[in-house]
């Protein structure tokens, strides 16, 4: 396996990646927090008159759901680039390719941990309750990051072919932001098109995010089971297309 | 059909067999989606093919030194590149026995923003060595480099001379059995030059296989034993190095 053969090379892009990042400085983390800061007060400032009703702790519900949407919406857009990005690494040696794309989605998982972290010192701060069911949460990262990895090694490989695809991207995540349940509670969906919102594998995630953070409840195990089999057929179905399209990489690059 | 493996025989360090590759160059290079989607309507698709190989067979023996030579086109690259791993052949297996170390360019994977001295550990890891192995070796690579005081200056500081030095002495002590090389030696002043070709003799002796793509007849002959001459995508002339030299002579004059 690549993951074990290369784990120096991984580690050493993640680490630069991140030191990158974060220009080697605390200052660094906390400029990257200041995005998704800022746009929480906005959407708070907007939203909150709406949702107040039926949406206990308003403030801390949109800013779990904005996080957890973050790592999906910054790996897939970084990792897009990943190869494209790299070019000499994929023309002028023999690397397994995945993992230029893995090395980015690990960095965005570090950094979405990092902002959990602040995220939960927050919670803490304003005197929500944080139990024992916390222990789940490194649990949901295990569900998460198939998804995120099987949609960038698609992502990833499609955009050497494809360079306009970072655009329609794009859009499908603005999309994707209002069609799961991040800024609105989740009751305000018809019921009619529940059906169609639940297979949204972001929206089951979410929520249980919350349930484990926000609600002190156990999340239920067929979202377990649902998300955990989303997980696994786009870990398989990005592999596969990656491994195909990677064969003609050098060229197309 | 194209298959990869490690060859069981410790005779033979790379084994190719029936290799052949072409490129299709498209009139119109279609980079993204939209362009696609237009040209589908448009019906203008065609595009021209190009063999670069065509049925290569070559067995390279453990401790060849072997010099590949043609002229501009003639598939050169694209075999060294096949070999690495870069490219990937139509059809044809490749049995390859050992770690291989691509001299494709140097410096590969180099970060400007990071010290020289993480810069070896990165260049080390890309080339599949893990921390310890580098680290046993990091004074040999530094002295060799003649850097030594340098270590700890961040690359964006350095000079191209300075950063092909660090590169070459890294990717030389990562100590692996098949060289790869595509016009890569003409590094640094003379005195490094003449380091590099001893290093070289050393390499020689321990038997390792040095596979060189080159241009320059000269260092062909300086280096390798034997020669293989590509023409169009063929091999036409194989063996010792003078032979394989004066066939180079012949084609060149029939021109």
């Amino acid at each position: 396996m690549y993951i074990f053969k290369y784990k120096e090379l991984i580690s050493n892009l993640v680490v630069s990646d991140l030191k990158t990042k974060y220009s080697s400085s605390i200052l660094g983390f906390a400029w990257s927090m200041l995005n998704p800061l800022m746009m929480m007060i906005v959407l708070y400032a907007v939203f909150n008159n709406v949702f107040k009703s039926n949406q206990e702790h308003y403030a801390f519900y949109l800013l779990i759901g904005m996080t957890t949407w973050r790592f999906f919406a910054n790996s897939t857009m970084m990792a897009m680039q990943s190869i494209v990005g790299k070019a000499n690494l994929v023309t002028k040696i023999y690397i397994p390719r995945e993992i230029l794309t893995l090395s980015v989605v690990l960095s965005a998982l570090v950094s979405s941990i990092l902002e959990f972290i602040v995220l939960i010192i927050l919670l803490i701060i304003f005197g929500v309750v944080i139990s024992s069911k916390i222990l789940i949460f490194p649990l949901l990262y295990v569900l998460y990051l198939p998804i995120v990895y099987g949609i960038s090694l698609i992502l990833a490989s499609l955009y050497v072919y494809f360079r306009d695809l970072n655009h329609i991207w794009e859009v499908l995540i603005q999309m994707g932001f209002f069609l799961s349940p991040i800024v609105y509670p989740m009751s305000i969906v018809p019921e009619g098109y529940k059906f169609y919102y639940m297979l949204n594998p972001m929206t089951r995630l979410i929520e249980m995010y919350r349930n484990v953070l926000l609600y002190n409840t156990v999340p239920s195990v067929i979202d377990f089971g649902i998300v955990l089999m989303f997980g696994i057929f786009l870990l398989i179905f990005g592999s596969l297309l990656f491994k195909k399209l990677s064969r003609r990489f050098a060229e197309e690059i | 059909m194209f298959s990869r493996s490690d060859d069981n025989n410790k005779d033979n360090a790379v084994v190719i067999e029936n290799i052949s590759k072409h490129f299709k160059i498209p009139h119109e290079k279609k980079r993204t989606l939209f362009e696609n989607v237009v040209g589908m309507f448009k019906g203008k698709n065609g595009y021209e093919e190009f063999w670069a190989l065509r049925d290569i067979s070559i067995t390279i023996k453990r401790g060849d030194t072997i010099g590949i030579i043609g002229e501009n086109g003639s598939g050169k690259s694209t075999l060294l590149k096949i070999i690495a791993g870069v490219l990937y052949p139509d059809n044809g297996t490749i049995k390859v026995n050992g770690r291989i170390a691509p001299f494709l360019e140097l410096g590969v994977g180099f970060q400007q923003e990071l010290t020289a001295k993480d810069n070896v550990y990165l260049y080390g890891a890309i080339m599949g060595i893990n921390k310890k192995e580098i680290t046993k070796r990091y004074d040999e690579i530094f002295e060799f480099a003649e850097l030594r005081r340098f270590e700890n200056m961040r690359l964006k500081n350095f000079s191209s001379g300075m950063t092909m030095r660090l590169a070459f002495s890294t990717a030389m002590y990562t100590n692996p059995d098949i060289f790869l090389i595509d016009e890569v030696l003409a590094v640094g002043d003379e005195s490094f030059q003449k380091k590099c070709s001893e290093k070289f003799e050393e390499f020689k002796r321990d038997k390792k296989t040095i596979i060189l793509v080159s241009h320059s007849l000269g260092s062909v002959r300086k280096i390798c034993k034997k020669a293989a001459l590509l023409n169009k995508g063929k091999i036409i002339s194989e063996g010792e190095c003078e032979k394989v030299i004066s066939d180079y002579h012949e084609l060149l004059k029939r021109k």
